[in-house]
């Protein structure tokens, strides 16, 4: 560990230094302050300890510059002083000071106060390490809950878009057979040959083609158009690229989410209901909004037993921002499980069904936005999960 | 082939989808349609149907449950479902266990759906030409051994008999014809 020594007094000065290099720390010695600060400017010291009393830069002055700039890592700080007041203590504390040492020193004590600034510095690293960790796991956790949330959903909406496909594909075929049938019929008329005429319309069902032509193009043309819709709505809400914060219409928001687990809910034949009142622009980060309201979305759905109503309100809360509800009467939550929803991996549901992700990412993103999460709920009856949001994310 | 349409279901919760296969399907079959799976019992209880083909993902009733209790209401029918690539695995066991001849992929090509349906009516005429063979064999077996007192025709009469009860039984598990 590297130590700096900052002291004018020649003998002192030296004295440290053996001391400290008996028992093992790389030491740099510096005559006064305004060397020891180019000394710390230069290199990495975990600990400081530096004379009060200097020309020019004292200890004080010293320590409130190695307070004054930003590097990683905590530097551990220790005055030297004749003095021990409690004004003076009060004084170097205020400067940034963590520990004083009065002179002379004993050389016992300096080697305790010593291994107890050693202590403090590792505690701190391995602090800034484990938080380091946690930020990380938390960001994979969130990519993790989107691509689980996605594969469930993936199934869903290629449901969705292959049906249309499918008689939108179907539809084109039989207009073109049909046609051709029309039109060879049309042939045989020009001819004069009605009697192939009417061969020709008998067989290829000609009157049904005639009664059905304009229905069949609207519904391939409707068919296009809900395709067109599902990959619209995707779009809007995965909106996965928008890194920034923006003002968003958070019932345009919740329209697309719910047309998102749109499958979900027939699947299930659940039943809902949807009251959106008027809401002012909010500033967020809409991707990530949507992805809240979709895991609230998917866990009544899921509450619920088939058959079941889901309902989603959002009103405006004058003066203090907005308010999105998500209501079920599905299996509702037991008060045991009610202090565990928003841990990270809490879940109920069978394995491969839920990670137990899906609160605790929607915690976080609706906390970094300045708002909360409230749940009501009975067992049996049913949960009502209610996000509030300020209309600005706070300043940081 | 007979040369009447032969008459078939196809159950689907879309009407969209029906529509668009009584476009292609009015001129060869005599087509009839449902949108869920009660339907689709209600209307095989009063019609004779020859192939029956639903899609596997409806709410209340899944095709493979449909197909399940068809196979009691009307054996003879043969038995089709069509699924997007999700189901799949519900389906396959389905076909695996006997109980559906085919699935077809959704979204599905016409010319091979059209040709499905016609391979499920040729399967459909063969087991039943099979069927009424053995039904008259069985009869003239019967009649001969109450005719004949040997005992040679009477042990190869059984064992025939036996053979031919276990074929038709057979039969019913494929998803073509069997005992009514
Ligand atoms: N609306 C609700 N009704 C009843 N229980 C709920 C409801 N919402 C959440 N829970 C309970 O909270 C647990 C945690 O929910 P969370 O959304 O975090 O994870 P999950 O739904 O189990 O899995 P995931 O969302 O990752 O697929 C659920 O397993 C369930 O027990
Ligand atoms: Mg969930």
């Amino acid at each position: 560990m590297q130590v700096l020594i900052a002291d004018d007094d020649p003998v002192s000065r030296r004295l440290l230094q053996s001391y400290l290099q008996k028992w093992g720390y790389e030491v740099s010695a510096a005559q006064n302050g305004a060397e020891a600060w180019r000394l710390f400017q230069g290199a990495t010291f975990a600990i400081v300890i530096t004379d009060w009393m200097m020309p020019d830069v004292d200890g004080l002055e010293l320590i409130r510059r190695i307070r004054g700039i930003h590097r990683p890592g905590y530097v551990h700080a220790t005055l030297l002083t004749a003095r021990s007041q409690k004004e003076d203590l009060v004084e170097g504390m205020e400067a940034g000071a963590d520990d004083f040492l009065t002179k002379p020193f004993d050389r016992d004590e300096l080697r305790v106060r010593l291994r107890a600034a050693e202590r403090l510095v590792n505690l701190e690293q391995s602090l800034a390490e484990q938080n380091r960790i946690l930020r990380e796991t938390q960001a994979a956790l969130v990519q993790t809950e989107k691509l689980a949330s996605l594969g469930q959903l993936a199934a869903g909406i290629a449901h969705e878009i292959n049906n249309p496909i499918a008689y939108v594909t179907n539809n084109l075929v039989v207009i073109r057979r049909d046609t051709q049938a029309a039109l060879a019929a049309l042939d045989a008329h020009r001819r004069g040959d009605s009697a192939e005429a009417a061969r020709l319309e008998q067989e290829a069902d000609i009157g049904y083609f005639r009664e059905n032509f304009a229905r069949t193009c609207d519904k391939t043309l409707e068919g296009l158009h809900r395709v067109r819709d599902i990959v619209r709505n995707l779009r809007d809400f995965a909106r996965l690229d928008e890194a920034e914060f923006k003002e968003a219409d958070l019932n345009d928001a919740i329209r697309s989410t719910i047309e998102i687990v749109q499958h979900q809910i027939k699947a299930k034949s659940i039943r809902l209901e949807s009251e959106s009142n008027p809401l002012p622009p909010v500033l967020c980060h809409p991707g990530k909004i949507n992805q809240v309201f979709l895991n609230l979305l998917m866990n009544a759905i899921q509450a619920c037993t088939r058959g079941g109503v889901v309902a989603t309100r959002t009103r405006a809360e004058p003066g203090e921002g907005i308010v999105i509800e998500v209501q079920d009467n599905g299996c509702g939550i037991s008060p045991a499980h009610r202090s565990r929803l928003f841990e990270p991996f809490f879940t109920t549901k069978p394995v491969g069904q839920g990670t137990g992700l899906g609160l605790s990412v929607s915690f976080g993103i609706v906390r970094d936005h300045g708002g909360a999460i409230e749940v009501d709920s009975e067992v049996g009856s049913g949960s009502t999960f209610r996000v509030r949001l300020p209309l600005k994310p706070p300043t940081k | 082939m007979t040369t009447t349409k032969h008459p078939i279901l196809v159950v689907d919760d879309e009407s969209e989808i029906l529509f668009s296969l009584r476009g292609l399907l009015r001129q060869e079959f005599e087509l009839h349609t449902a949108e869920s799976g009660v339907e689709a019992i209600n209307i095989m209880r009063r019609n004779a149907i020859h192939v029956l083909m639903t899609d596997q993902r409806m709410p209340q009733m899944t095709g493979v449950e449909l197909l399940q209790q068809a196979r009691e209401i009307c054996p003879e029918a043969v038995r089709i479902v069509f699924t997007g690539y999700a189901d799949l695995k519900a389906v396959i066991d389905a076909i695996n266990q006997g109980r559906i001849y085919r699935y077809l992929t959704k979204p599905w090509e016409p010319d091979e759906l059209v040709a499905a349906l016609r391979q499920g009516c040729d399967e459909y005429d063969r087991v039943t030409q099979r069927r009424h063979l053995l039904l008259d064999l069985r009869d003239y077996l019967n009649r001969c051994r109450k005719l004949s007192g040997d005992d040679v025709l009477q042990f190869t009469g059984n064992d025939l008999l036996e053979r031919i009860e276990y074929v038709l039984a057979a039969d019913v598990g494929r998803g073509g014809l069997g005992e009514s």
